[in-house]
């Protein structure tokens, strides 16, 4: 890593990118009392269960140098699947869901052996992984197909004395995740290889090993995120799953990690998942049009990247 | 990204297979039996309110001309009624944003949900918790919708649209020939509806025949390319079903472009406007109507609804046929083609 | 084998790589003949390359900068924009036609600025700049339209545009190749050109050697961003109305075709030839899909294939070749 700076305090060209969550934050908190209202709030954890979750995945995923644009694809599947098998039977949520994460460990693997033994760009294979998982969830069904059960229903809708469920179900995700990525060794392989993956290699670390696993947890965490989503519709949607990947990239961003790799925490794209949610929540409490939603959020991007400068002296 | 119905459309269309569930609008005896669900009534009681009303709008998709019309009807009639606002929300096209836009809106405590869906399944939760919270919700524009969460539809029978239009085209080829028919984005009620309807009134008719049906997804750039491909597969088409305007105009283009407009007939396409001015100078056509009153009437049925009055599960907007000669009263010459014959007032257009 | 000997064949590799597409297409083109004989008609030809168009031009545009090692995903959103303010500003009147496609040449090359300007002066991650200003003009887009496609279009200019010379080709195409000949030259015989290959190939090498590569990327995303309009404007003149979102999604055609085409992320490889040829490609190969009535989403299933394919023969290639 090429930032030189006192653990813990606070560097503007590495921290700096966490203002605008923290600003966009206390901003609605004071002006709006409609925000600061506790149904709101929970309204607002609730909407960004999904993103988080899938920003999770694809955290360890940018870490690693890579981009994963399949994982909304990913997720649309899940929904389609789950919904179709459930079909409202609460009994069979437990085997569904673990057949859910195997199909999105399965697809997370293909990811991995396809980009190992043909050495593609990681953006070209995903972007392909993409559209096939588009045509097959299309040649599937067209329309909504099944209900999703009652429990995951509950698991996206409801809550438990006031906190929702989803909030809970992505902080242990969240700590999971952390812990994995920040301290085992396998985290930081996994920076070192995203960091600099030729000097990983002549350090010993596999990083063939290393872009496997990376694409199975992206993976799993989209299925995870797909059954979150189904719960959410109550429905299988075909389309649900459009576009996520690139939000989950975009509020990874805000959070401050780079897209050259070797850097990343769960709990920074955590945030830029919820200044998402929150600018959101805001703009529509105050009226705002979605096409100025629309514009702002492309503004918002724009103003983080500029914001937040890798620190190297050579590219 | 940002879902709109152009991405949709990059990415729907024909579905050669399914494991689909049968569509439960699909045919003729099916919307007889809507029509009788939508006759029966609604027990308003339990949402009577008084006092300044507040509106909450959920707009499944605020991309397209028709519906920015219908959302116009919505306020214009607002407007004429005690309401204190009208809050909008524009889920652009994905459905977990319309769910969450609904729960806003429940939130900020309106009065009535007036919505059209991205997807009927998806927010059928939402909308039973709104109408268990005591707002009441209406469908605006879509086809007839039963289910608890919906408390009245004013709805258009996609159905009864295309039999209107099968007929006078049957009409106007003289009850032989072949047809390719345009339809919607593939598996929505409109584009089911429409291909049923065809069918079923051209079973009367054994001199034509169906050479194929599109998918133009309401897009008039893709139904211009997708006739494209039909003249080339095709030597000869002697009429178009297409009751949507803004497609028969890209289909037009392309019959004309290929030196083949002589040679076919076009069924009555609806009220939109770039549709109404080719119509007008051609003399064929003409216009079956996809009403954007659409928005006043469901309007009108929710004040109906919170005054207590009694109102039916779905109050039909029907569709009416307009000559090509009486067009010249509906086209807006000076206004884009992406605009739509209504009432309006000049103050509730579209800016 | 001696040295020589396996230089000559990693030479003949890397200039089989360069030729692949072409070969590609000339497979594909033959496939097309097997399903349909109507492939042999320069009309029908001439009709898919109509329908391309708007893709193939905004492809060449975003070729520049892909030689660079950068990427512009704001393509799509451009064209949107552009189009809708060509159809605003025509007003149904010729004599806007002028002032109209300027401005949205304008526009278009101002926003290919922008991109540009910040891409050069700060290590922003092109990707994820060109998206979040690709959102940011959707937003524009729909917020000057307010949702309905706003302008009529001047008369005569569908018509200009889709009118055949020799009653064979539409003028369309002309313009298309037209556009297709001046990108060829730029790449080919201008020192631009040339440096842009130099900047892709090794950044840092081309910085030391006192290439003015901050200029040299603004210049590429500038014209990426220019082609975007007058791909905006060719949408507009194959459609006849603008539409608020046309051009959504189109970037992922215009990025599968170039890399189709040679062109890779890496940069410093490729060009616009190449581009051309993966443009035919993926054109014939969504009009093979819909010919042979398959449904719309096989053309996904299709482009995920060619494109996974495609790319990995080049890696393949290029190792060998290495």
């Amino acid at each position: 890593m090429a930032v030189k700076t006192v653990p813990g305090r606070f560097a503007f060209d590495r921290d700096g990118i966490l203002i605008l969550p923290a600003a966009t934050l206390i901003i609605a908190a004071l002006a709006l009392p409609a925000f600061r209202d506790p149904a709101n709030l929970a309204n607002v954890v609730r909407q960004a269960g999904v993103l988080g979750i899938l920003a999770i995945g694809q955290t360890f995923v940018i870490s690693a140098g890579m981009l994963d644009l399949s994982i909304g694809a990913i997720t649309g599947l899940v929904v389609v699947l789950s919904s179709a098998l459930l079909n409202g039977d609460a009994a069979l949520t437990l085997p569904v869901v673990a057949l859910m994460v195997a199909v999105g460990a399965v697809i997370g693997m293909l990811n991995g052996v396809l980009l190992n033994t043909l050495r593609l760009h990681p953006l070209i294979l995903t972007f392909g992984m993409l559209s096939v998982l588009q045509g097959a969830i299309f040649s599937f069904t067209d329309k909504s197909v099944g209900r999703t059960s009652a429990p995951l229903a509950m698991l996206a809708n409801g809550d438990i004395a006031g906190v929702p469920w989803s909030a809970l179900l992505l902080l242990v995700l969240a700590i999971g995740g952390h812990l994995l990525l920040a301290h085992t060794r396998f985290g930081y392989h996994l920076m070192a290889a995203g960091g600099n993956p030729e000097s990983a290699r002549r350090a010993g670390i596999n990083i063939e090993r290393i872009r496997f696993a990376v694409f199975v947890i992206s993976g799993v965490t989209a299925a995870l995120a797909g059954l979150l989503l189904a719960g959410r519709l109550g429905t299988g949607y075909p389309l649900a799953g459009n576009g996520l990947e690139l939000d989950a990239i975009v509020a990874v961003v805000l959070g401050g990690t780079l897209l050259s790799g070797g850097r990343g925490s769960i709990w920074r794209s955590l945030a830029g998942v919820l200044m998402l949610a929150v600018l959101s929540n805001t703009l529509n409490l105050m009226n705002v049009s979605a096409f100025v939603q629309m514009f702002v959020k492309g503004l918002v991007v724009i103003g983080a990247i500029l914001l937040n400068q890798p620190r190297r002296a050579s590219s | 990204m940002i879902l709109t119905r152009r991405t949709l459309l990059a990415l729907m269309g024909t579905t050669a297979t399914t494991l689909a569930i049968r569509s439960a609008f699909a045919d003729q005896a099916t919307d007889t039996a809507q029509t009788a669900k939508a006759a029966e009534t609604v027990d308003t009681s339990a949402f009577k309110k008084s006092g300044k009303i507040k509106i909450g709008v959920s707009a499944g998709y605020l991309s397209n001309s028709w519906v920015v019309f219908a959302l116009q009807h919505v306020r214009w009639e607002a407007s004429k009624h005690d309401v204190s606002e009208v809050i909008v929300t524009d889920a652009g096209f994905n459905p977990a944003k319309q769910v969450s836009d609904i729960e806003d809106l429940l939130r900020q405590k309106i009065d009535l949900l007036i919505y059209w869906p991205v997807d009927d399944a998806s927010v059928a939760n939402v909308l039973k918790r709104a109408v268990d919270a005591g707002v009441p919700t209406v469908q605006a524009g879509g086809g007839f919708t039963d289910a608890p969460g919906v408390t009245s539809n004013a709805y258009i029978s996609q159905w009864k649209l295309g039999e209107m239009v099968a007929r006078h085209l049957m009409q106007d080829i003289g009850g032989k020939g072949k047809i390719v028919a345009m339809l919607p984005i593939a598996g929505t009620t409109a584009a089911v509806d429409q291909l049923d309807a065809f069918n079923t009134v051209a079973k009367e008719y054994p001199g034509v025949e169906l050479l194929s049906a599109e998918y133009g997804d309401w897009n008039r750039a893709k139904a211009k390319q997708i006739t494209e491909n039909l003249l080339q597969r095709f030597p000869k088409i002697d009429g178009v079903f297409s009751p949507s305007g803004q497609m028969s105009i890209g289909m037009a283009e392309a019959f004309d472009e290929a030196g083949r407009l002589g040679e076919t007939v076009f069924s009555p396409g609806d009220e939109y406007n770039g549709w109404l001015k080719w119509a007008a100078t051609h003399k064929q056509g003409g216009v079956v109507t996809f009403p954007t009153r659409a928005g006043q009437v469901a309007v009108q049925v929710g004040m109906d609804i919170l005054a207590g009055k009694p109102v039916t599960r779905g109050v039909a907007v029907p569709s009416v046929y307009v000559a090509p000669a009486e067009i010249g009263s509906l086209v807006a010459a000076d206004r884009p083609d992406d605009w739509w014959a209504s009432q309006l007032p000049p103050e509730f257009l579209p800016q | 084998m001696s040295v020589a000997a396996t230089q000559a064949t990693r030479l003949q590799l890397s200039h089989f790589g360069r030729y692949a597409i072409f070969f590609v297409l000339a497979v594909i083109y033959v496939a097309g003949l097997a399903v349909s004989p109507a492939f042999a008609e320069p009309n029908y030809i001439l009709n898919i390359l109509r329908q391309i168009t708007p893709v193939g031009i905004a492809a060449v545009g975003v070729t520049f900068v892909m030689i660079l090692g950068g990427i512009d995903l704001s393509v799509g959103a451009v064209i949107s924009l552009t189009s809708v303010l060509t159809a605003t500003v025509m007003a149904g009147d010729v004599a806007n036609l002028a002032p109209a496609i300027l401005l949205a040449c304008a526009v278009g090359l101002c926003i290919g600025l922008i991109n540009g300007i910040i891409v050069a002066f700060s290590r922003a991650s092109p990707f994820i700049l060109t998206l979040g200003m690709g959102v940011a003009v959707v937003g524009l887009t729909q917020m000057l339209t307010g949702g309905t496609a706003k302008g009529i279009v001047s008369p005569g200019f569908r018509e200009f545009f889709n009118f055949r010379v020799g009653g064979l080709l539409p003028n369309l195409a002309i313009a298309f190749l037209l556009l297709v000949a001046i990108g060829l030259f730029i790449e080919k015989a201008t020192i631009f050109g040339r440096q842009l290959f130099l900047v892709g190939t090794n950044r840092a090498t081309a910085v030391l050697s006192g290439l003015a590569v901050r200029r040299v990327t603004i210049a590429a995303y500038a014209i990426s961003g220019l082609f975007g309009a007058l791909a905006g404007i060719a949408l507009l003149a194959r459609s006849g109305v603008s539409s608020t979102v046309a051009g959504q999604g189109l970037e992922f055609q215009v990025l599968a075709a170039v890399v189709l085409g040679g062109t890779t992320f890496e940069g410093g490889r490729g060009g616009i030839a190449g581009t051309v040829a993966g443009v035919l490609v993926l054109a014939i190969a969504f009009n093979l899909v819909n010919i042979a009535g398959l449904p719309y989403q096989m053309q996904l299933l299709v482009m995920g294939f060619i494109i996974i394919l495609a790319s990995a023969l080049y890696g393949q290639i290029s190792d060998l070749a290495d």
